[in-house]
């Protein structure tokens, strides 16, 4: 067996968290978790994570999961088990609650990994990367586990910089000159500044790199404590005082402008990040080949439009700003800034805007949707509207504070 | 009178035990087995619990994890003649380690200081 343990990315375990059941996401959360939620047509929430550990060159990989994992389990056996050969020391495996602490679920992030020491006590890796499973983002952990040895630092945390009056919706770390971290501030209504640069704050992206036997002494006293048990809440702002506590500054891989990092937590910030991808020079750029975004595969036929009946009356099969998947067909229907999954269908004068449409997702004749999240595999009968009447969308389905239209796998509307 | 629960499967042990706590003004209670501490755990509320690793059926260390994680707050004192189990991440857990010894000197030190502490937490 090759020594991957030589190398510092090959003694590297990473823990991916993925347990949440994302209240906030129902109904799309019903029947998966929220890192199973499908996102971009052909992903789930977690391959953005899963992808930047692959590129990144990290491959040990424990998936804790929790509510609802039956799918999430299924995606990554079958879409990224193939990719980690387990001759060479690698793997990717799902880990349900063992119950091996006691019988109860987990209590917090802290609490999932304390509660599965004994897979850190099985490898004995010299870190340890813990990430969150619903982040939309594209980071290169080897460097950041390069200036965590390189700062001599017991665990490091990396932080997204934005500007003052944003951060105070999310957990800032506060640091000083030299980027170690001096305290951590929970939603603040005063964020600490960046030294230097009095315009911005860091907030805490729930990615960070600890020393093995410092990560296992830090959960197993936090366990004895009456705590949230939280790595940002309990965990990390324990270790301030050691001072060997560092901050990292979150390096976009996407190579735009502006850093981009997204936090799938409610229906309407999934909305606004999945129309992020839709942009004619979108925010977050999936066609990048030196930062592939994998997923399961699916043999599918090729996304197809038809009818070409330009004149008026006639029927136009018609895509503009739209991502569409394989297997998808719009026959004689109109679809702008859309996303559609694989193996929906939009049928004969039916128009569909600005929305999201899952995988199998049936869009009938002269109907009309606008600013909706439709889930897998529903049929929207003919000549139904979806987003036009808001009391009427109420009355039917979830409507999301900023308007945006939810309807769930399997709603019978015929 | 603080109550210690000792965990131990060897008699002669379990009886020394008992005579050196009982003698520093403690009152002793005592099982042989994981499964019978655990138990006494719950019916006794022991202020502190002195557990050896090696036992018949569970061991110490199983046993201290499921104590913990329903009485986070009692002191627990791993009592083994190895020093082994010390890199054991399951280990970590208590409050002290200390290996078996003819001498119950450092044992009963650690019991005095553990219990202080918690009475002034």
């Amino acid at each position: 067996m090759v020594d991957r343990r030589r190398t510092l990315l090959g003694d590297t375990l990473a823990i991916v968290m993925a347990g949440g059941q994302g209240e906030r996401l129902y109904p799309l959360t019903r029947d998966r978790g929220k890192p199973a939620v499908p996102f971009g047509g052909i992903y789930r929430v977690i391959d953005f994570t899963l992808s930047n550990c692959l590129n990144s060159g990290l491959r040990k990989i424990y998936v804790l999961t929790q509510y609802k994992s039956g799918s999430l389990e299924r995606h990554v056996r079958i879409g990224w088990g193939p990719l980690f050969n387990h001759e060479l020391d690698e793997w990717i495996q799902c880990v349900p609650p063992q119950l091996r602490v006691g019988e109860r679920w987990y209590e917090g992030t802290a609490d999932a990994v304390y509660q599965n020491v004994y897979l850190l006590e099985q490898e004995r890796p010299r870190y340890v990367v813990v990430l969150s499973g619903d982040h939309i983002y594209k980071m290169d952990f080897a460097r950041l586990i390069a200036r965590h040895e390189a700062n001599g630092a017991i665990a490091t945390a990396a932080a997204v910089e934005v500007p003052l009056a944003a951060a105070s919706a999310f957990g800032v770390i506060a640091v000083d000159e030299e980027w170690r971290i001096t305290a951590f501030q929970e939603k603040p209504k005063a964020p600490s500044p960046v030294p230097g640069r009095p315009g911005t704050a860091l907030v805490n992206m729930g990615v960070y790199v600890f020393d093995t036997e410092t990560l296992v002494r830090a959960l197993t006293a936090d366990a004895r404590r009456d705590t949230r048990h939280d790595f940002g809440h309990d965990i990390l702002p324990a270790l301030v005082d050691t001072k060997k506590l560092y901050a990292y500054p979150f390096i976009d891989e996407n190579k735009k402008e502006t850093a981009y990092w997204r936090d799938i937590g409610t229906l309407d910030s999934y909305y606004d990040a999945s129309m992020d991808l839709v942009a004619v020079e979108p925010v977050f750029n999936l066609y990048d080949k030196n930062w592939p975004i994998r997923t399961m595969a699916q043999q599918l036929p090729p996304a197809k439009t038809v009818f070409a009946q330009e004149e008026p009356g006639g029927r136009l099969g018609i895509v503009l700003d739209s991502l569409v998947s394989g297997g998808a067909i719009v026959s004689g229907g109109r679809v702008e800034r859309c996303i559609l999954g694989p193996e929906v269908r939009v049928n004969s004068y039916a128009k569909v805007v600005d929305s999201v449409l899952m995988d199998g997702v049936d869009i009938g004749r002269h109907a009309h949707v606008t600013k909706a999240i439709i889930d897998k595999d529903v049929r929207i009968p003919a000549s139904f509207v979806v987003g036009e009447d808001p009391e009427e969308d109420k009355r039917r389905f979830t409507v999301t504070p900023a308007g945006v239209v939810v309807i769930p796998r399997g709603a019978q509307l015929d | 009178m603080p109550k210690i629960l000792i965990i131990e499967d060897e008699k002669n042990l379990r009886l020394l035990y008992q005579q050196d706590f009982e003698r520093d003004g403690f009152e002793v209670v005592t099982a042989a087995t994981a499964a019978e501490g655990l138990a006494m755990v719950q019916d006794e509320a022991p202020d502190l619990v002195v557990m050896d690793i090696r036992l018949p059926g569970m061991d110490g260390l199983e046993a201290m994890s499921r104590l913990l994680d329903k009485n986070p707050k009692i002191p627990v004192i791993l009592n083994s003649a190895y020093s082994s189990y010390k890199d054991s991440f399951m280990s970590w857990s208590a409050d002290a380690y200390v290996v078996k010894s003819a001498d119950t000197g450092e044992l009963r030190t650690r019991v005095r200081e553990l219990l202080a502490s918690r009475a002034n937490s």
